[in-house]
């Protein structure tokens, strides 16, 4: 049997959560910026490790500044959340440690995990000390164009969405 | 509302679908999606499988979920839909509301405001990629001008040393061409210094009191000069209602005047060059002085003129002139920073004018008048004194050797470094210390620290020491002063001004 989990991709505008959304489900990528307004919903089937399928359903929501401007029935019924942020705009990120707090509160038992993007434009170095100035850790830094880091990912949300 | 009512209502634009708890379409008006009777609802659209969750928590109480602008596809059919889920016990009542057309218009607005956003993000990060590749440039600018500038120290001096020797004609000649092409690399280092200093704001301009007549028979002086040997007149207007002394940045406003004096000679083959000097309008201290430069030279098109303080601009593609490109850029930059102005107006074959008006304080009491170099000579008490240089450059070394032991006052001792140096200072006594900066181990400023502080003998603690480097800044100047050095002196040096400070330095410790 299959199994299905909700997936709600969250965060500013502009972010590249459309750009992941298509990365991962269509193995696509475009530069030209279409924005999402309100839900966009795919499925990707994912075959796991231990021969398993899961079913993920990723919902690519409309991007925010502010985190509880986000519509709370998208948020309903979800498995996980991936907050994602632009690597090149700090304002994207600034905020990230209150933003967790408050879907953390709110959404005891969804896993969070968070997305720095746009890995092609930044230098990690650099951006590794921006993450210590403001006293941030992010699970996963990927750049949907270039495809680095977006599949493994995914595969390992699958199996922590599972176990 | 109940569901009939609101299907009445939205009519065609809206779609009622119930289904079991199963997820099996038990009936549907197909107004949107034509869905079929039998079929699931979960194999319509992931969007639906969110009703699975719902009913593992639902308990016997109808409940409703309301999902505004949730995107919908069936094949190539897309519509953006708000959408209501009804849960009872029996069965499960799903509403669709197409709002596709109100959502697009939305979506433009949204597309404009982001991207507009988006934008203005792009430019910053661009904007400070610009900035660090710049602060990159002018460093790398600084760097290798330390780097060329320690040879071609090397260089000029050993020209000089070489042109006292006996040269035959040919020998000369070449002596003199490979001077002139060194200076003309060592005014390129500078031009491309003072751009990089402008453009990272590291220039200060200094407000100084000044004999401004002075600076002003400085160029009818050389100019007259250089007007002879080519067969040009030389023409200057000082005008006499100008104060003797200005308050302003001397050497900037010679920098600006003589690059374009310098490149008024340059472009001139016949004719005149003329320097007038008015004064433009003055208000209780304040001045505006007019300087308009003349030439009866080549002249510059009217459609090269625009560009004419682009940097690297060369409109004459005579090789024979020489020039960096750079002179009049600075010439640009410089004004700007004075809060000057500058026109340029040009015929060719006629000639050009260069007007340029630049600010000046002055003060209102009475004129003192400027100090004099003073004069030294090496004190009688010995007929030879000792000198330790500090270097680890061989060919400056040699350079320096060759210096002071064909003046004929001076014993040399060479030190590589600062360790060394100061183990020769403890064996052996010295009249003047030549300290190089960079030096390993030890550099030049913690072993004058060193020499200063950890000695009671006074002929070592006491000893002048005159430091030297390629770097070139009053910031450098200051450090040495600070570290207790008693003069500084920038490489590439003129043998008259090391001569100069060290007679200076020997003579000043004599007196004391």
């Amino acid at each position: 049997m299959t199994l299905s989990k909700k997936v709600v991709l969250l965060g500013h505008f502009g972010v590249g959560k459309t750009s992941l959304f298509r990365r991962f489900v269509d193995n696509e990528f475009s530069e030209d910026y279409k924005v999402t307004l309100g839900v966009q919903i795919k499925k990707k089937v994912v075959e796991m490790p231990d021969g398993r399928e899961l079913s993920m359903i990723i919902w690519d929501t409309e991007g925010h500044t502010d985190i509880e401007d986000t519509r709370k029935s998208y948020l309903l019924g979800s498995n996980a959340f991936i907050y994602v942020f632009d690597l090149t705009r700090i304002d994207t990120y600034k905020d990230l440690t209150k933003d967790l707090e408050y879907l953390a509160k709110n959404h005891p038992k969804v896993i969070i995990k968070t997305i720095g993007n746009k890995l092609d434009l930044v230098s990690e170095k650099e951006i590794q000390k921006k993450f210590d100035e403001l006293n941030i850790t992010v699970d996963c830094l990927t750049s949907a164009k270039t495809n680095k880091n977006v599949q493994n990912f995914f595969t390992d949300l699958s199996i922590e969405i599972t176990s | 509302m109940t569901y009939q009512e609101e299907k009445l209502f939205f009519d065609q634009q809206m779609q009622c679908t119930i289904t079991g708890h199963d997820g099996v379409i038990k009936e549907t008006d197909a107004n949107i999606f034509s869905w079929k009777v039998s079929t699931s609802i979960y194999d319509a659209h992931p969007f639906f499988e969110i009703i699975k969750g719902f009913l593992e928590i639902f308990e016997q109480e109808e409940t409703t979920y309301n999902f505004p602008c949730i995107h919908l596809e069936e094949g190539k059919l897309e519509k953006i839909c708000d959408v209501t889920i009804k849960i009872n016990t029996k069965e499960v009542v799903i509403l669709l509301f197409d709002y596709s057309s109100k959502y697009h218009e939305l979506n433009k607005i949204a597309q404009q405001k982001n991207e507009s956003v988006l934008r203005a993000k792009e430019l910053e990060l661009k904007n400070k990629f610009l900035i660090d590749k710049e602060k990159f440039k002018n460093s790398f600018i600084a760097n290798i001008n330390h780097e060329i500038r320690t040879p071609l120290t090397s260089i000029l001096g050993f020209i000089e040393v070489l042109q006292k020797t006996n040269l035959n004609f040919e020998q000369e000649e070449l002596a003199r061409i490979i001077k002139r092409q060194s200076l003309h690399l060592n005014s390129l280092i500078e031009d491309m210094v003072d751009i990089s200093k402008i453009e990272s704001g590291k220039i200060k301009i200094v407000e100084e009191r000044f004999l401004f007549v002075n600076l002003m028979e400085g160029f009818q002086e050389t100019y007259s000069k250089l007007a002879e040997d080519r067969g040009l007149a030389f023409e200057t207007y000082i005008d006499p209602n100008i104060q003797e002394y200005l308050i302003g940045d001397r050497t900037r406003v010679f920098q600006i005047i003589n690059n374009v004096l310098n490149n008024a000679f340059k472009f001139t083959e016949e004719g005149k060059v003329s320097l007038s000097v008015t004064k433009n309008f003055q208000r209780t201290n304040k001045l505006s002085v007019s300087f308009k430069i003349e030439d009866t030279g080549l002249g510059i098109h009217e459609e090269d003129l625009e560009n004419i303080f682009d940097r690297f601009t060369r409109f004459n593609r005579d090789k024979q002139i020489s020039g960096t490109g750079l002179g009049l850029a600075i010439v640009k930059d410089l004004v700007d920073l004075l809060n000057g102005e500058i026109k340029v107006t040009s015929e060719p074959d006629k000639g050009t004018t260069f007007d340029i008006k630049l600010p000046f304080k002055f003060e209102i009491s009475k004129a003192k008048p400027e100090k004099k170099k003073k004069k030294y000579s090496l004190p009688e008490s010995k007929k030879k004194f000792r000198i330790l240089v500090v270097e680890d450059e061989e060919s400056t070394q040699f350079l320096i050797m060759k210096i002071l032991i064909s003046h004929g006052s001076f014993f040399v001792d060479v030190a590589m470094n600062g360790e060394q140096a100061i183990s020769y200072m403890e064996r052996r006594n010295y009249d003047l210390v030549l300290m190089d900066l960079e030096l390993s181990k030890i550099d030049g400023y913690k072993a004058t620290h060193m020499i200063r502080k950890n000695y009671g003998d006074k002929a070592i603690a006491e000893v002048p020491i005159i430091g030297f480097t390629a770097r070139a800044t009053e910031a450098e100047r200051d450090k040495c002063l600070r570290s207790g050095m008693d003069d500084f002196i920038a490489k590439p040096f003129e043998q008259e001004d090391l001569l100069y400070k060290i007679v200076k330095q020997i003579a000043k410790k004599a007196a004391s």
